[in-house]
């Protein structure tokens, strides 16, 4: 049984191609996991071990965040790889809840893009203490200072080098620990073997000072290291003691660097992972307990607690459905009887085990703290397992609204089939990806976070499920809504014969401004006198809640409304729950034109960057595109341009940004907001729809 | 309170009248202070007043954070809708976020060619049709006459106005009584209107001092001042 105070749960976040999965692969071989280095895109063909799926290795990124176990120097560590594009950042959030700390990995020369700046804030969110490495020091241009001052300047992180380079760019040799105050070398084929000399005396200044600028910072979160540094009495032992607390406080973020790709400084970097990452009692975590009003109750990474246990990823592998875990409180042995909070059913822990990237190996107990996987339990990621003592469930995340959706016409019944399976699996792994069955033009649609998250998930129908789907053009999530207050007064009526129909509501619908709380409906009831019997109150709420599900002008969701209804009346006899229900739903849908209906489009946040000399075509793209600079950013060579961009225009940016700059300007997008569509836009769109209808009804 | 009428009633309408009308298009405002008495604060008022009344601006930093800027337009918003409870507040914070654009040069030492043809493309290949332009924080007192007259240029081209807030760069600069540094005099006659900032500590103000207008330097006090305490002029 490893003692909790040794382990670690970290994460690797970065922007995509900072080398975070070659990071990966370089701590799986020199804690022994593996016994080659594979690279991402590598010649050897076989591709990084953490990239699992085939479809990461030959796009060379990674899209599912797999879980690995490794030692190092009897310290078992969890290393979770976690997806770098912005489309995928519910991958990113949620392994954030499992992690304890995190290595923020930026590239030397690009420094703090605007994904490490996504990421950071997802980061801060979740409080996860980080240490930053300085990727790819072997690079042209290769700067670790500038990203020190970046991630001091660009996201307020109290920064400290911990180490300086020897050499940069193709004449990196190595660092100089600032804390042992010795030059590190890696030397061997892989960089195994660790060569500690005296510093190059060309760096000895550069390194006393940058030393006395480490102590100086550290020293304001210790006073222990403080009193030293006064008394002159200060040991390497003290500066671990203070750096630790300062990170595990997220007062301070240690900086170290080297090249991933070149072998260099990834044994340091283990070794502080290691000394100043904080282990799972350290890191307060929370549940809700269901029992007593989802009051909120402190976790205790205690082996004897009544077990917690949260499923925070699900994968479908050759042998199964395999659930990532992480223990919050308590222990699981196989056997053990857990309870699923979301469907309160019980199950019997079956195969427990502990997953390297791609292979597996079977453990008999998780303890507080670790990160395992279980087999076959039926369940949707983000559940919570719980003792069946108690009924908690781990604080829901947040969850972005889809933006984007999807046609799928799948080519033939067996395509069709599996489109079916493949479906239900994605929507159990990632809540950010939802599937309905348009009961119109009877299409499978898809709605997803970006035009690449779709993508990927059609791809990874054909390639796993052997599904061939035809897609249509992607489609914008609008929204419709109102922007005027309107009266009604509906009565609905069917007392010809038999048993007859009646009722009569009558009230106004309005824009629910100032929206606060973001919702999207809100149902007011101000009958007075039991005009309308308060068993069908509830009835008349729902059938408003039916007719907001698809308004008339696109026939996407009405948001931001809100129905009162003060008059009506009933029957005695023909009065029932469905003819309230019939009554709200016609009241909505006749009175909605006279609300002045608008259409909602979704926003996005869009972030450029490029060389400077291309600032002229970035912004004349943006400006093409309904879209609104926001701010532009230079240093030097680079610029960042921010803007909010409507997402319909934003289809086919990256083909365009690419010839625009050369291929040297890249973006990322998220959901920003959702904005009024243009009068001129909203009509187009809405002919659009008109017509689609009439082709459908033929 | 309608837009049109918190407009109205602003103290910056008696800050313009003490320009006579104000800066005007191809000019250059300045205001010079010690460090830490609000310029920032000031002159982005001055931006939102602008941009409440449906101008165009482009503000001009060089501090390396865009957030921050933003921030400060935030709160200054804030301050005078929630001071005057203006309507719809949201949606007119919204609408005026389009006719904003901050520029940030996190370059040392940046030459004043390379700032203006950024604000170039900017207002040509951007269709972004500046009013006027806030420099917050450009060393003006370091830049050479020719930097200065290239400024002026410029403004003059492409019909804006600038505004500079300045602090002196070197700390033995000597103030005079209204609160401008001698390093500045050097181009006082390519300034327009250069105003000095200087905090009185009997009143608990920071007054104001149109030093210099057009040719005539003949300092007078403004009408208006910076409250200290949430940084916004007033009457």
């Amino acid at each position: 049984m490893s003692d909790i105070l040794k382990l670690r749960n970290i994460g690797i976040s970065a922007h995509i191609d900072s080398g975070k999965t070659t990071l990966s692969e370089r701590i799986l071989y020199y804690s022994n996991r593996i016994h080659t280095i594979h690279e991402v895109r590598g010649k050897d063909g076989v591709g990084a071990t953490m990239d699992s799926m085939e479809l990461e290795r030959e796009r060379g990124i990674t899209i599912a965040s797999a879980a690995t176990h490794v030692n190092w120097k009897n310290h078992p560590i969890n290393v979770i790889d976690t997806p770098g594009h912005v489309d995928f950042t519910i991958e990113v959030e949620r392994s954030l809840r499992v992690l304890d700390g995190a290595i923020l990995v930026l590239c030397s020369v690009a420094g703090v893009q605007s994904q490490s700046i996504t990421v950071d804030r997802q980061m801060k969110r979740y409080h996860v203490p980080r240490i930053a490495f300085v990727n790819k020091c072997d690079r042209t241009g290769a700067n670790p200072y500038k990203v020190k001052a970046q991630l001091i300047e660009k996201l307020d992180l109290n920064a400290v080098l911990m180490q300086i380079p020897i050499g940069l760019e193709d004449k990196l040799e190595g660092v100089v620990d600032l804390v042992k105050m010795k030059a590190l070398y890696f030397d061997g084929l892989s960089g195994d073997i660790i060569r500690e000399e005296e510093i190059p005396s060309h760096l000895l200044k550069e390194a006393t000072e940058k030393r006395t600028e480490m102590l100086d910072t550290v020293s304001l979160v210790s006073d222990e290291l403080m009193e030293a540094m006064l008394e002159e009495s200060v040991t390497e032992e003290l500066i671990h003691k203070a750096v630790r607390k300062g990170t595990v406080a997220l007062q301070l973020v240690p900086v170290f660097m080297g090249s991933a790709y070149k072998n260099k400084g990834i044994q340091p970097l283990l070794d502080a992972v290691v000394n100043y990452l904080p282990d799972p009692s350290e890191v307060v975590n929370t549940a809700l307990d269901l029992n007593n009003n989802e009051e909120s109750v402190v976790l205790k990474s205690d082996d004897n607690a009544p077990a917690v246990v949260l499923g925070f990823k699900l994968e479908d592998g050759q042998y199964g459905q395999l659930t990532y875990i992480r223990v919050f409180q308590g222990k699981i042995k196989k056997g053990d009887e857990l309870y699923n909070s979301r469907n309160r059913r019980k199950f019997k822990v079956g195969r427990l085990v502990r997953m390297h990237a791609s292979s597996m190996e079977d453990i008999n107990e998780a303890g507080s703290g670790s990160i395992a996987a279980l087999f076959g339990i039926e369940c949707a990621s983000g559940d919570t397992f719980c003792h069946p003592s108690l009924n908690y469930s781990m604080t829901s995340m947040y969850v972005p609204k889809p933006v984007i959706s999807l046609a799928l016409n799948p080519a033939d019944k067996k395509s069709s089939d599996n489109m079916a399976k493949a479906l239900n699996r994605f929507t159990k792994e990632d809540p950010t990806f939802t599937t309905y069955v348009d009961s119109e033009s009877n299409q499978t649609i898809i709605q997803g976070m970006g035009e690449l998250h779709l993508e990927v998930y059609v791809e990874r129908m054909r390639r796993e499920y052997k599904a061939i789907v035809q897609t249509d053009q992607p489609q914008v999530a609008y929204r419709e809504s109102i922007s005027q207050r309107a009266d009604f007064n509906y009565t609905h009526k069917k007392q010809t014969g038999g048993s007859g129909q009646f009722a009569r509501v009558a009230g106004y619908i309005e824009p629910l401004k100032s929206n606060e709380d973001e919702k999207d409906y809100e149902f007011v009831n101000q009958i007075k006198g039991g005009v309308i019997p308060t068993e069908y109150i509830p009835s008349c709420d729902k059938g408003f809640q039916t007719a907001i599900q698809k308004g008339t002008q696109l026939g996407f969701p009405i948001v931001e409304v809100r129905a009162v209804i003060n008059d009506g009346s009933f029957h005695p006899v023909d009065s029932s729950d469905m003819a309230f229900q019939a009554a709200a739903l016609g009241a909505f849908r006749e009175v909605y034109d006279k609300a002045k209906p608008i259409i909602l489009e979704p926003i996005m946040k869009v972030a450029v960057e490029g060389p400077t000399e291309f600032q002229g075509n970035i912004f004349g793209s943006i400006n093409q595109r309904r879209g609104v600079i926001v701010s532009s950013s230079e240093d030097g060579t680079n610029c960042t341009v921010e803007a909010e961009v409507p997402l319909s225009e934003m289809f086919g940016y990256s083909t365009v940004l690419r010839s625009l700059t050369q291929g040297k300007a890249e973006y990322t997008m998220e959901l920003a907001k959702y904005n009024r569509v243009p009068q001129s836009i909203a009509e187009q769109l809405k002919a659009e729809y008109l017509e689609k209808k009439k082709k459908e009804q033929k | 309170m309608e837009i049109e009428k918190l407009n109205a009633l602003s103290p910056l309408r008696a800050f313009d009248e003490s320009l006579n009308g104000g800066l005007g298009k191809g000019n250059l405002g300045v205001l010079v202070s010690r460090h830490g008495i609000g310029k920032t604060a000031c002159l982005v008022h001055l931006a939102t007043d602008k941009l409440f009344r449906n101008e165009h601006i482009i503000h001009v930093s060089f501090s390396g954070n865009v957030e921050h800027v933003i921030n400060w337009y935030k709160e200054v918003f804030r301050q005078i809708s929630d001071g005057r409870s203006l309507e719809d507040a949201t949606a007119i914070y919204n609408g005026i976020l389009a006719n904003r654009v901050v520029m940030n040069f996190s370059q040392d030492n940046i030459p004043i060619d390379k700032v203006l043809s950024s604000l170039e493309t900017l207002i040509k290949q951007g269709s972004f049709n500046a009013d006027a332009v806030m420099f917050d924080g450009y060393k003006l007192t370091m830049a050479t006459e020719e930097d200065v007259k290239k400024i002026k240029q410029f403004a003059q081209d492409l019909r804006l106005e600038a505004w500079f807030s300045v602090s002196p760069v070197r700390p033995d600069v000597t103030f005079d009584e209204n609160g401008v540094p001698s390093s500045i005099i050097k181009y006082v006659d390519l300034i327009d209107v250069l105003i000095g900032l200087k905090y009185n500590e009997a009143m608990d103000k920071v007054i104001m001092t149109l030093v210099k207008q057009g040719p005539v330097v003949e300092p007078k006090l403004m009408r208006v001042t910076l409250d200290p305490k949430t940084m916004l002029i007033s009457e």
